[in-house]
């Protein structure tokens, strides 16, 4: 009796220990979920979709009437022309995306056969090496086209990353994306976390600081800031030079496993790529 | 008649005023200096940026990540833990977002000095 | 005598420049020297900080701007940059390491 007892309690107390730990990636999107929601209770949840725009009415304005004219329109026409064009070897992105260009929602998705995260951009420069095309650079230029494109074929799908039980590292990929997340970083010691989950929806200075949830939503960008389109790994980048920290390849495994991570805290938000930021 | 006697006594007289003007003055002016030269580093971008998440004074456009920077004598007594808190907030305060100035160097310890002068003074 | 101390004095300045010049040329190999251990520890705490993803930002600037400081002959500039990326390493290395496998929910999210 008196043994069972302990046995009781030391099971408690080690469920207390474990349970964090073990928590999986459906328990964490359920946590950061419920953060936000609480944090913006008159908040309809789709509209985290538009980033600092569903948080802050004055910035919404000046974004509702940008959004008349979208910036990124000729983007997306470059790139659906690039779409209908073929490689120089007579077949076209259509032969490696079966979907179709409206296949935004399938990434990043966990490759077992390569045993990596594959990103959408990666995707789309596999596709292009493996028909003898150059591979396109990954933070400016065309490839931002043909995302355009894509992300603009995929609208109105919901996020949806997958992490596969069958294969553990695509876990263990998840986990050091989400240890990216939260691990302090540069001079100015900030993690992702500090300025997007306890301190969005707040000042710095004029700017506002955006929800976690909904931010990979809309890629690619047509940032004011930059006067074009751009990835989610260039976004990465400045972020990382913001807290002054070196910041890593885009597309290097780093900021691949971040982007499953950060991806992943989004399903059920609606795709609506490509978008306008300030 | 002048002797030796009296002209050293000038000499001695021209000498603690000039240590006078030297000396003294810049002591008294070293208090005011620093809280200007805080309030400087304060508001600096490059440096300090506190603007960028907390209220000051007449600060344009400033954050609101952190609390506003009022009453700061009634509110931080002890002068060493203020001056530790820009030093690093994290060991008071493991999760708390601000950088550390000191630890991390993102300013020197005579700007630390003088930013909580500064910040004596709101 | 005006002629003699003429050339004395003459004999005294030049040695005296000969002397100084072999004395600078000493002590701007000294600071090339010491320079040169400088930099390379630096950037061996650069490569140190890189490997567990805890670089600053402006640590490969500061040591090309005091390699150029350096190569000015402006050895009190290289000094000051390549000591500030040294540093910048260690904090960033420290940084990093101290939170190997350890970051993870903050308290609001538990």
């Amino acid at each position: 009796m008196k043994n069972a007892l302990i046995a009781t309690v030391l099971v408690l107390v080690c469920s207390l220990f474990v349970q964090p730990l073990s928590a999986s990636p459906e328990d964490n999107v359920r946590l950061y979920q419920d953060y936000f929601k609480k944090r913006f209770p008159n908040i309809d949840f789709q509209e985290f979709a538009n980033g600092v725009y569903a948080v802050n009415a004055q910035l919404r304005e000046n974004w509702e009437a940008i959004e008349e004219f979208p910036p990124y329109e000729p983007f997306v026409e470059r790139g659906e022309s690039m779409w209908n064009t073929a490689f120089a070897n007579g077949k076209s992105y259509a032969d490696c995306f079966q979907n179709g260009p409206g296949s935004k929602h399938l990434y990043p998705q966990w490759s077992k056969e390569q045993g990596k995260v594959i990103t959408l951009a990666l995707a789309i420069n596999q596709c292009r090496e493996a028909n003898g095309e150059k591979p396109l650079k990954y933070k400016k230029g065309p490839i931002n086209d043909i995302l355009a494109y894509m992300a603009y074929e995929s609208r109105g799908q919901l996020t949806n990353v997958v992490i596969p039980a069958d294969d553990p590292r695509a876990l263990e990929a998840y986990k050091q994306g989400k240890e990216f997340y939260f691990t302090r970083r540069g001079q100015l010691n900030f993690s992702c976390s500090h300025c997007h989950f306890s301190s969005s929806g707040m000042n710095l200075r004029s700017d506002v600081l955006s929800p976690a949830v909904g931010q990979t939503t809309g890629w690619p960008v047509y940032r004011s800031k930059w006067g074009t389109v751009g990835t989610l790994h260039r976004r990465y980048t400045g972020c990382n030079k913001q807290v002054r920290a070196k910041p890593f390849p885009a597309q290097g495994e780093e900021y691949r496993n971040l982007e499953y991570f950060h991806t992943h805290m989004s399903n059920g938000v609606v795709l609506n790529g490509p978008s306008s930021r300030k | 008649m002048r002797t030796p006697f009296n002209h050293s006594i000038y000499v001695l007289l021209a000498a603690m005023f000039a240590a006078s003007v030297f000396v003294v003055q810049p002591v008294v002016l070293a208090d005011e200096n620093a809280v200007e030269q805080g309030k400087k580093v304060a508001f600096d971008r490059r440096a300090g940026n506190c603007l960028s998440c907390h209220l000051m004074e007449d600060g344009e456009a400033p954050g609101n990540l952190g609390p506003p920077l009022v009453a700061m004598k009634a509110r931080f007594p002890d002068r060493q833990k203020l001056r530790d808190m820009i030093w690093d907030i994290t060991t008071s305060r493991p999760e708390a977002m601000m950088p550390p100035f000191g630890r991390h160097k993102v300013i020197s310890e005579q700007d630390i000095d003088n930013i909580v002068e500064y910040l004596y003074t709101l | 005598m005006g002629v003699l101390l003429k050339y004395i004095l003459i004999s005294i300045v030049t040695t005296g420049m000969l002397l100084s010049t072999g004395l600078f040329a000493d002590v701007s190999a000294a600071e090339d020297a010491e320079f040169a251990t400088l930099l390379s520890e630096a950037k061996a705490a650069q490569k140190k900080a890189n490997s567990v993803g805890g670089e600053w930002r402006d640590v490969g600037k500061f040591l090309k701007q005091a390699e150029q400081a350096a190569a000015d002959g402006d050895f009190e500039k290289a000094t000051k940059l390549a000591q500030k990326a040294k540093t910048q390493c260690e904090l960033g290395y420290e940084q990093a390491v101290s939170q190997k496998g350890k970051a993870g929910h903050p308290s609001y999210l538990q």
